[in-house]
């Protein structure tokens, strides 16, 4: 470029100064109170995060039925019915009225350590989705949205609890997911699941996680005949 | 290999789809089925049922003989026994709260127990399984009718099944409807629901419809039963009243848009005839205004025609009998070789020596010219017609030099030559001298033509009024002798009003376009003259006036013969009075030298 310094520099005061609102800064969303914009409910909080893993099971579902229909298990798998998953060890209520049983820190907390369970897997099953050519790039990306999902369901269960913990909901009984169990997704045999168990895994978990998000929901904030 | 996907088949069409993953393995291959599984079923997530057959072994058909075996694979556990066998409904197996668990994989297993023979098995979980119950409360609202009465839209509202615990949560249900027209063979489906209303658009009126719903969970994929069918219908309503107005209606513009029609036709009639029946172009003289040619002035149709190429001057140079001829009023004496005498002659002369030898005279060949004192001789112009006379009668178009009333005086003194001159635009032709008065025959047989005299004074006596009686006037010049002339001649008394009007009815007749046809003739206040209205006593003639001579015939030799002048005149057609003696006849508008003798005092 021939240009020399000092245009360069009215160059750039101008882009910086022509607008000012241009300016990327952090602010509040709610600097002016609670009078200056909405502040979401609890029970609004519980409405999106539910809606959220509805919509992160519904991908698991879908992905799943491609892989099934695609690749069906050989008939070395019938037997092989049941599959371990890596998030078995974890202790999940089965049933409604074991996870209604079940104390809101406890339920909250399975919920946060099946989130936090898959982090990682569904990361690799992405990868392991995108390198193969066998799938098309449609269920790479599911598969890549579903991992992103699952990351930001955490996230919002996070703000849950920590809003919940705020309002007296939650006892301190919570630990703190800082969750350095990071569990390799290993089966018996101590290999590393295929994807076909690895999204029949997630499938399964995501429906745990939708219902018991409901029922958390339901007994936290009172509504009808809950 | 066929008879595993069979079994697959029968599995994902039995106890679900693929997704059931109820996956059986047959430990016999038996064409003739035995005992196994038809099913398990979940209705709402919480509890469980399996049912069995025996099938065609009869021997095991009693109860107890197999028995239902599950495990769950939780973790390894043992084969445990059917908790529950249904009492009220044969070979099925009942699951309680208790001992169904979600999420986990169930494998049940049907035995004959004596025998220790595991007949089927089937595993599960059992989120896989659930069938929900249908939808209860269906019912349906009429939404509108379209206008044209055909068509209507419904609501179809429902409840969820009151097994499902969708308040909660612990089942997200979806809804799907179907219809069809009553009796029909296929269903109608519309999209997955999730609320418990939905509508349907474009149903027929005149149609009776049977709608369903049934529901699965979300993101699963068995559906569970069909509602009972509800009747839809809704009589269509008679429209009649709604047609009569639109016929009306149309019935009314249509009229109206007639109307319309021809009421523009009608007024617009003129411009329509002249756009469809544009008017056939008349045709017209180029560059010439039709309209100016029938009403326009003298002048103005002088300086048309003039600028037409038929009216050059020159045109008339091509005829020698019309010439030019200039009237030099300061030198009487000066002979004009452009005379028209001079042409006669020189006709005559190139052809034989024997015809009439012209005495040149001074004066011969002058014309006289058209006088400019004349006022209003352009009136005269529209009383030629074009250039008529072409054949017949020469239209004397001569240049005007000199006054007409001067002219007389002067040419009492010789033979002269007083042919009246005019310009082509002002043809007056009352003032023009075709022929040349013979005056005297010399003995070699020639005619001596001598120039008419003329006394002015009566013109000048008259110089009022009329202007066509001052031209008519100057006939007398030379040429005529005009009947005041003759009057003169003959009685020398000037003339009175009353041949005037003889002479006013010259005119006329001249106007007619019969120049020379008899309607100048030069009468004397007797009887003898005809067409002649003298009723005063004529006035007296001061010079003998030259006569004229009808040429006859030109005989062999080229000598003209002239005829005598019979006594009998011709009765002028026009003369109003009757008393009139008739005159010998003779051409009309030549005096003969006899009557002209008998005029002379």
């Amino acid at each position: 470029f021939g240009l020399s310094l000092p245009a360069v520099a009215v160059l750039l005061v101008a882009l910086l100064c022509l607008d000012p609102h241009c300016r990327v800064g952090s602010a509040p969303i709610c600097a002016h109170g609670p009078s200056g914009c909405h502040i979401p409910s609890l029970a609004d909080l519980f409405d999106r995060v539910i809606q959220h893993s509805a919509r992160m099971h519904s991908l698991s579902n879908d992905l799943h039925s491609e892989f099934e229909q695609y690749f069906l298990p050989s008939k070395n798998h019938i037997g092989k019915i049941y599959r371990k998953c890596h998030t078995s060890n974890i202790l999940t209520p089965n049933g409604k009225d074991n996870a209604q049983k079940l104390a809101r820190e406890e339920l909250t907390e399975v919920i946060l350590k099946l989130l936090m369970a898959w982090r990682d897997p569904l990361f690799q099953l992405h990868q392991s989705m995108a390198h193969q050519q066998d799938f098309n790039s449609f269920s790479s990306n599911k598969a890549l949205e579903m991992g992103d999902m699952a990351h930001e369901l955490r996230k919002g269960v996070e703000k849950v609890a920590e809003k919940m913990r705020v309002l007296g909901m939650l006892g301190n009984s919570v630990t703190g997911l800082s969750a350095a169990e990071a569990m390799l997704p290993l089966s018996d045999s101590g290999e590393a699941m295929s994807d076909y168990e690895l999204l029949y895994c997630f499938r399964r978990d995501s429906n745990k996680v939708q219902n018991y998000l409901k029922i958390l929901k339901c007994r936290i904030v009172p509504e009808h005949d809950c | 290999m066929a008879a595993q996907k069979q079994r697959r088949e029968r599995t994902a069409g039995e106890l679900g789809t693929r997704g059931a993953q109820l996956q059986r393995t047959e430990l016999t291959m038996n064409p003739s089925r035995g005992p196994h599984f038809t099913g398990c079923r979940s209705r709402e997530q919480e509890t469980f049922r399996c049912w069995w057959s025996a099938g065609t072994f009869q021997n095991l058909t009693e109860p107890g003989a197999l028995r239902v075996f599950y495990q769950t694979k939780n973790a390894l556990s043992e084969w445990q026994e059917c908790p529950d066998y249904t009492r009220t409904v044969e070979n099925e197996c009942y699951f309680n709260k208790t001992y169904t668990q979600i999420w986990t994989s169930y494998c049940v297993q049907l035995r004959s127990v004596p025998q220790n023979i595991t007949y089927d098995e089937a595993c599960f979980t059992v989120e896989n399984i659930v069938h929900p119950d249908p939808p209860i409360g269906l019912n349906w609202t009429l939404l509108n009718v379209s206008r044209s009465g055909l068509h209507f839209d419904v609501l179809v509202r429902w409840a969820p099944p009151p097994s499902a615990d969708v308040q909660m949560g612990w089942m997200s249900l979806v809804y799907q409807v179907h219809y069809r027209v009553r009796n029909a063979s296929h269903w109608e489906m519309l999209d997955l629901e999730t609320g418990t209303q939905q509508s349907i658009y474009g149903l027929y009126t005149d149609k009776e419809y049977e709608v369903r719903v049934r529901c699965k969970m979300q993101a699963f994929d068995n559906f569970g039963e069909f509602s009972n069918s509800i009747i839809v219908h809704v009589a269509q309503i008679p429209s009649k009243e709604s047609m009569f107005p639109t016929t009306l209606v149309l019935i009314f513009g249509v009229i109206g848009v007639v109307i319309l029609l021809v009421l523009l036709i009608f007024s617009q009639q003129q411009r329509l005839m002249v756009i469809f029946l544009p008017p056939i172009p008349a045709p017209k003289i180029k560059g010439i205004d039709p309209e100016l040619l029938k009403n326009g002035k003298l002048d103005q149709l002088h300086s048309l025609l003039s600028s037409q190429d038929m009216y050059k001057p020159d045109f008339y140079h091509e005829d020698p009998w019309v010439e030019f001829i200039q009237l030099d009023l300061d030198d009487p004496a000066e002979k004009n070789e452009s005379s028209d005498t001079q042409h006669l002659l020189g006709l005559s002369r190139s052809g034989s020596s024997h015809f009439l030898n012209f005495k040149s005279d001074n004066d011969s060949g002058r014309a006289s010219c058209y006088d400019p004192e004349i006022p209003n001789p352009k009136d005269l112009a529209s009383l030629l017609p074009g250039h008529s006379g072409r054949g017949d009668n020469h239209p004397l178009v001569s240049r005007s030099s000199s006054s007409i009333p001067d002219l007389g005086v002067q040419k009492t003194s010789g033979v002269e030559e007083t042919p009246i001159q005019t310009q082509p635009a002002v043809p007056s032709w009352v003032n023009m001298d075709f022929y040349a008065q013979v005056s005297d025959f010399t003995p070699a047989g020639g005619v001596v033509l001598s120039p008419g005299q003329l006394n002015s004074s009566p013109v000048k006596k008259k110089g009022e009024g009329n202007e066509k009686k001052i031209q008519f006037q100057l006939l007398s010049d030379g040429a005529y002798t005009s009947e005041n002339t003759a009057r003169l001649l003959s009685a020398g008394v000037p003339p009175s009003p009353g041949p005037e009007q003889g002479y006013q009815a010259f005119p006329t007749q001249a106007v007619e376009g019969n120049l020379w046809n008899g309607e100048y003739l030069v009468s004397a206040n007797d009887s003898q003259t005809p067409c002649l209205v003298p009723e005063a006593p004529p006035a007296p003639i001061l010079p003998p006036v030259s006569d004229y001579t009808v040429v006859q015939e030109v005989d062999a030799q080229h000598s003209l013969l002239l005829n005598p002048p019979s006594s009998q005149p011709a009765i002028c057609p026009h003369s109003p009075n009757k008393h009139l003696p008739v005159i010998p006849t003779m051409p009309m508008g030549y005096l003969t030298p006899d009557l002209l003798g008998n005029l002379n005092p």
